[in-house]
C-alpha cells in the first residue's frame, strides 16, 4: 500500500485511547489541543469542532475530513483519523511542535523573518499548494496563522475549514463564487462575488503572505475591514517598497508582483512560481527555520501569554481595529460564507473608479 | 556514477521506450492502462517483475494525465473529442471493471485520480450517450462491489466516491435503493467519521436525488423503512446519527412527491412521540428540525384520536415550551410557523377525542 502508510491503520477512533493536554489554538466553533495517543505514548494534535455549532449542513465538514485524510504530501498538515465525541467531531493530526508563523512572529519576530527564513517558508508552502492545486483543491485562506512549523524546521500548510474543491462531485466546476478567506489576504476576483475565482486566488493570498513575513504584519492590517475590501478593490497592488525594503533582494520584490496581479489569468501557477529564481537557492529549512525558534518557550505558554494579551487589549481597545476585528470574527470563522454586506455599493464604488 | 555509464543507462532506456508502441492519444492511454491493469490483476503474488515499480508509476500517471484529459488544468480547457475518446475506450473490454477490482492495489495518488476520472466519466455523454449508464445496467454487479466499499477502511471513501457518482443515474439508484438501502442504516453509524459521513451522504442521495423511484420505494417498504429509520437513527444515543437522520427525514416528508409517505408519517402516535423527544434535545439544530416535522402532525387536518389526546395531555407543557423555543437569528417564517402551531394546540377540543 501507500508509503505513507494509508493503507494500515494507525490510530484508533476511540476517544478513550487519547489525553487531552494544554489548548494550542482557539476559534469561535474550534479548539485545538496537544494530546497524547495513549497506545503509542505519542504528541497528536487534536482539532474539536463543536457541530452544535456549525449550522444545518454538515457536507462542508464531511469534504474537509474526508480530504484531510487522502493527503499525502510532507508539506499539508493531514489528518490521521476523524470521529464524533458526543457533540464534537475530532479531527487527530500531527503535532506541529512550534505552532504557525503567525504566532512565532507575535512572540519574537513582530517586524517579520529575514530574507532567507521567508525563502524557505514561502518555498515550502508553495509545494503545498501546488499538490492541492493538482488535486483539484483550492486552499482560499493562505496566510502565516495556517503555516505550521515544526520543531525540525519542518512547513506544512494547515486549516482547510474553508478550501473548495474545484473537481468536486465529477464536474469541473468553472470557478466558485462564494465570498470566503480572510479580508487582508483575500484576492480582489475574491471580493466580486459575479466574476467567480480559481486556483489564482491562492497564489494572491500567498504573495499576500510573503508580504506579511517580511514585516511582520499583512499589508492592510491596520485598516478597518470594510476599507481592506476598498484598498484591495481600488488600490495599486501592494508590493515590497522600493526604498523602505532595501534589505530584500530584487527577485524577492519580483516573486511577489507576480502573485499581486489583480487580473488572476496573469498570475503564475504554483507550479511555474516554484521555478521563480527566487527560489532556486531557498536553503533546506531545517537549516533555516530551525534557527528562529530557538531558547522560546514551549507553544502552549505561547499560545497561552497570546491569548492574555489578545485579551487585555481588546478590553483596552488598543488592538488596531483590523487586529480587533479578526477576533472578533473569529466567532465567525466558520460561517464566513454567510457574511452579508453590501457587496453592492462596493462595486458601484468600483465602478465609478473605473471610470475616473 | 561514471559519466559513460550514465551515457549507457540513457542509451539503454532510449532503446526501451523505443521498443514500445507510441502512446499519444487519449485513447492510447487508456489501452495502456487496461494492459496494466491486467498485469496488476493477474500479479497475486509476492514476487512482483522485475519492471513493478516501473509500470505502477506509469499507471499512476496515466491517470493523472486521464483526469487533467476529462477535467482540464488551471490552464486548458478540456477538450470534448478527448473526452469521447477515453469515454468510450473505458467501457470497452471492461477496463472499468478491471480499475474497480484493482483499486485496491494502487497508490494513494493514483487511487485518488482514479476515483476523479470514474466520477467524471459519469457524465460524459459520446453521441448524445451516456455509456456509463448503459455499461452499469449491463454490469451492475459492480454496485455491489461498490457498496461493500463502506466495510473496507481502504477503499471506503473511493468507492464511495465513485457510487454517488454512479446513482445519478436513476435505474442505478432504483437497484441500489432496493438492493443495498437497508445495510446503510449500519454504514452511517461506523465510528470513523470520514466514512460513515460518506455513507450518510450516499444514503441521502438515495432518498432525495430520483424522486419517482423515491416515492415508489417509500410506498412499497414504508413499514421496514420506517422501523430502521425511527429505531437505529432517529432514536440512537448517539448526537450525529441523530442530527443527520432528523434533517433527511424533513427532506424526505416535506417534499412535495412523497406527500402520501408524509400523511401516513405525521399520522402515527409512535412518530410523534419520538418527535416530541426529539423537541426536548439540547441541541438546537436537532430541536429545529423536529419542529419542522412537528408541525405537520399538528397541522393533519385528520389527525388521528390519539395524537389529538397525546398534544392535549401535553398542552400546557407544549405551550410553555414554544414559549421559550426562539432562534438567535430573526426568522419570520419560523415565528409564523410556531404561531400556527401553538394556536392550533391552544385550540384542540377534548371533545374531538372519541
Amino acid at each position: 500500500m501507500g508509503k505513507s502508510g494509508h493503507g494500515k491503520r494507525s490510530y484508533s477512533v476511540n476517544a478513550n485511547d487519547y489525553k487531552l493536554l494544554e489548548e494550542i489554538g482557539y476559534g469561535a466553533s474550534a479548539t485545538v489541543f496537544r494530546a497524547i495517543y495513549v497506545p503509542y505514548n505519542e504528541v497528536v494534535a487534536i482539532k474539536c469542532l463543536d457541530l452544535d455549532r456549525c449550522n444545518s449542513n454538515l457536507d462542508d465538514i464531511r469534504r474537509e475530513a474526508q480530504m484531510m485524510s487522502l493527503i499525502d504530501h510532507a508539506n499539508v498538515v493531514r489528518a490521521f483519523c476523524s470521529f464524533v465525541v458526543d457533540r464534537n467531531l475530532w479531527v487527530v493530526m500531527p503535532f506541529m511542535a512550534e505552532g504557525s508563523c503567525l504566532h512565532l512572529m507575535q512572540t519574537a519576530y513582530p517586524d517579520g523573518f529575514e530574507e532567507p527564513v521567508i525563502c524557505s517558508i514561502l518555498k515550502e508552502s508553495l509545494k503545498a499548494l501546488e499538490y492541492l492545486h493538482q488535486h483539484g483543491h483550492i486552499h482560499r485562506d493562505v496566510k502565516a496563522g495556517n503555516i505550521l512549523l515544526d520543531t525540525n524546521g519542518v512547513v506544512k500548510l494547515a486549516d482547510f475549514g474553508v478550501s473548495a474543491c474545484m473537481f468536486d462531485s465529477g464536474d469541473r466546476q468553472r470557478s466558485r463564487n462564494t465570498f470566503i478567506g480572510t479580508p487582508c489576504w483575500m484576492a480582489p476576483e475574491v471580493m466580486l462575488p459575479e466574476k467567480g475565482y480559481n486556483f489564482k486566488a491562492d497564489i494572491w493570498s500567498f504573495g499576500i503572505t510573503a508580504l506579511e513575513l517580511a514585516h511582520g504584519h499583512a499589508p492592510f492590517s491596520k485598516y478597518p475591514y470594510m476599507k481592506v475590501l476598498l484598498m484591495t478593490l481600488q488600490n495599486a497592488p501592494p508590493g515590497l517598497d522600493h526604498d523602505r525594503d532595501k534589505k530584500f533582494s530584487k527577485s524577492f520584490k519580483e516573486m511577489i508582483a507576480m502573485c499581486l496581479v489583480k487580473d488572476p489569468a496573469k498570475r503564475p501557477t504554483a507550479e511555474k512560481l516554484l521555478k521563480h529564481s527566487f527560489f532556486k537557492h531557498a536553503k533546506p529549512p531545517e537549516l533555516s527555520v530551525k534557527k528562529l525558534l530557538a531558547d522560546l518557550p514551549p507553544l502552549w505558554n505561547r499560545v497561552k501569554t497570546l491569548q492574555l494579551r489578545d485579551d487585555a487589549q481588546l478590553a483596552l481597545k488598543l488592538l488596531p481595529s483590523a487586529q480587533q476585528e479578526a477576533i472578533s470574527q473569529n466567532e465567525y470563522k466558520r460561517g464566513v460564507s454567510a457574511w452579508n454586506f453590501d457587496i453592492e455599493d462596493l462595486k458601484a464604488q468600483a465602478a465609478l473608479e473605473d471610470q475616473d | 556514477m561514471p559519466n559513460f555509464l550514465k551515457t549507457i543507462l540513457k542509451f539503454k532506456s532510449k532503446l526501451k521506450s523505443k521498443s514500445k508502441k507510441k502512446i499519444r492519444t487519449p485513447g492510447d492511454k487508456v489501452r495502456r492502462v487496461r494492459e496494466l491493469l491486467i498485469l496488476l490483476n493477474d500479479n497475486n503474488n509476492v514476487d512482483h517483475g522485475p519492471n513493478w515499480v516501473e509500470e505502477m508509476k506509469e499507471l499512476g500517471k496515466y491517470f493523472a494525465d486521464i483526469k487533467f484529459t476529462l477535467y482540464g488544468t488551471s490552464e486548458a480547457e478540456p477538450v470534448p473529442e478527448a473526452c469521447a475518446q477515453v469515454t468510450q475506450e473505458f467501457f470497452q473490454e471492461n477496463t472499468f471493471r478491471l480499475l474497480i477490482i484493482c483499486l485496491s492495489k494502487l497508490d494513494l495518488e493514483a487511487r485518488k485520480d482514479a476515483t476523479q476520472v470514474v466520477a467524471n466519466l459519469q457524465r460524459q455523454q459520446v453521441h448524445s450517450r451516456l455509456i456509463a449508464c448503459e455499461y452499469l445496467e449491463n454490469n451492475i454487479d459492480l454496485i455491489d462491489v461498490l457498496v461493500s466499499g463502506y466495510e473496507d477502511h481502504r477503499l471506503a471513501l473511493h468507492y464511495g466516491n465513485m457510487l454517488r457518482e454512479c446513482i445519478r443515474h436513476q435505474t442505478i439508484a432504483k437497484y441500489a435503493l432496493e438492493t443495498h438501502l437497508f445495510k446503510f442504516f449500519d454504514y452511517i453509524q461506523l465510528p470513523d467519521f470520514e466514512i460513515s459521513s460518506d455513507a450518510a451522504a450516499t444514503f441521502k442521495e438515495l432518498l432525495t436525488r430520483h424522486k419517482s423511484t423515491v416515492s415508489e420505494f417509500l410506498s412499497k417498504n414504508y413499514d421496514g423503512f420506517f422501523r430502521e429509520f425511527n429505531t437505529k437513527l432517529l432514536q440512537s444515543a448517539v448526537y450525529i446519527t441523530k442530527r443527520q437522520a432528523i434533517k433527511l427525514l424533513g427532506d424526505i416528508l416535506l417534499d412535495r412527491s412523497n406527500s402520501a409517505t408524509m400523511v401516513r408519517y405525521v399520522s402515527s402516535k409512535d412518530n410523534l412521540m419520538i418527535l416530541m423527544n426529539l423537541l426536548r434535545e439540547p441541541s438546537r439544530p436537532i430541536q429545529l428540525e423536529a419542529f419542522h416535522i412537528f408541525k405537520l402532525c399538528v397541522a393533519n387536518k385528520n389527525k388521528p384520536h390519539e395524537i389529538t389526546a397525546i398534544l392535549i395531555a401535553n398542552r400546557s407543557k407544549l405551550l410553555r415550551f414554544f414559549s421559550n423555543f426562539t432562534l438567535d437569528k430573526e426568522d419570520q417564517q419560523f415565528e409564523a410557523d410556531k404561531a400556527q402551531v401553538v394556536k392550533e394546540i391552544a385550540e384542540l377540543e377534548p371533545k374531538e377525542i372519541r
